[in-house]
């Protein structure tokens, strides 16, 4: 059952991820992005990251995707026309990134493992207690400049999107 | 200390967890071809989203395995940049949309050396 639903996912996942690749119309391509976060966030949960699952669907296929699909429309359709700089980009793309998974995959697929501590109670792994009590003592530091990072961000969206005088 | 090749006990099954790394090379891989390829600003955003939700699983795969929740805080910070990440993205190809017509990303090499 669960290998299942893992092998679902992943053809999900990998099916839009190559349809994110191949679609012309860029809403196709950020609603198939929107698939395989959905298969994923399913993926988080088999792998009892309970948080992060809630997370990516709230966060990134809920707001970051309107984002995308907000700006898609108003920007308008952009033409993509095949490159004039470099003969066979798409051949030459495909080689170096098979070669680059290929060298990826068979450095993951033989990796060997310390026998990790049983002491963890693997049900209570990835909830919100566990993840506050590491943000807010390991990580406290790095979540505070995470919140700097944010506010950094959102009045660089608000400068860069103000009205100009010639 | 022993080592072993990693299985994860989920529900009772055993899955090696080299299949959701294999999985997270893959879309790694896909993601990057997807930005050596397409022409379109928006898209070749939309394809680093994909590999960063690929390092993600990656991380998340890893805590898992090892036991230990640090991946799990990481994946939550690097989903954080990726927020912040795109909201500057977007807003400056916006920007650069209402300064001029734009055909693909092959009109901004102006700043080439």
């Amino acid at each position: 059952m669960i290998t299942a639903i893992f092998l679902v996912a992943a053809l999900i996942a990998l099916g839009g991820a190559v349809g994110i690749v191949l679609f012309r119309n860029p809403i196709a391509s950020v609603l198939s992005l929107v698939a395989v976060m959905l298969a994923l966030s399913v993926l988080f949960l088999l792998l009892s990251a309970q948080f992060i699952f809630a997370v990516q669907v709230i966060v990134y296929a809920g707001a970051v995707m309107v984002l995308f699909l907000f700006v898609i429309a108003l920007l308008g359709p952009i033409r993509e026309l095949p490159t004039r700089r470099l003969p066979r980009q798409g051949l030459l793309a495909m080689i170096l990134a098979a070669a680059f998974a290929a060298l990826l995959v068979s450095l993951l697929g033989n990796l060997r493992y310390h026998a990790p501590d049983s002491t963890t109670d693997l049900n209570a792994f990835g909830s919100v207690q566990n993840i506050a009590f590491g943000l807010f003592t390991t990580y406290l530091y790095p979540f505070e400049l995470t919140s700097l990072l944010l506010l950094v961000a959102a009045v660089g969206a608000i400068y860069l999107s103000r009205e100009r005088r010639s | 200390m022993p080592l072993d090749a990693g299985t994860l006990q989920i529900g009772g099954e055993s899955i090696a967890s080299s299949w959701f790394l294999i999985l997270a090379a893959l879309l790694f891989s896909i993601g990057s071809v997807g930005i050596l390829v397409r022409r379109n600003p928006l898209v070749i955003l939309v394809c680093i989203e994909l590999m960063l939700n690929a390092v993600n699983l990656t991380l998340v795969t890893f805590s898992r395995q090892l036991q230990n929740l640090d991946g799990q805080l990481f994946a939550l910070m690097s989903l954080t940049v990726a927020a912040a990440e795109a909201v500057v993205g977007l807003g400056i190809l916006v920007d650069i949309f209402k300064l001029r017509e734009l055909e693909d990303v092959d009109d901004l090499s102006e700043l080439k050396g």
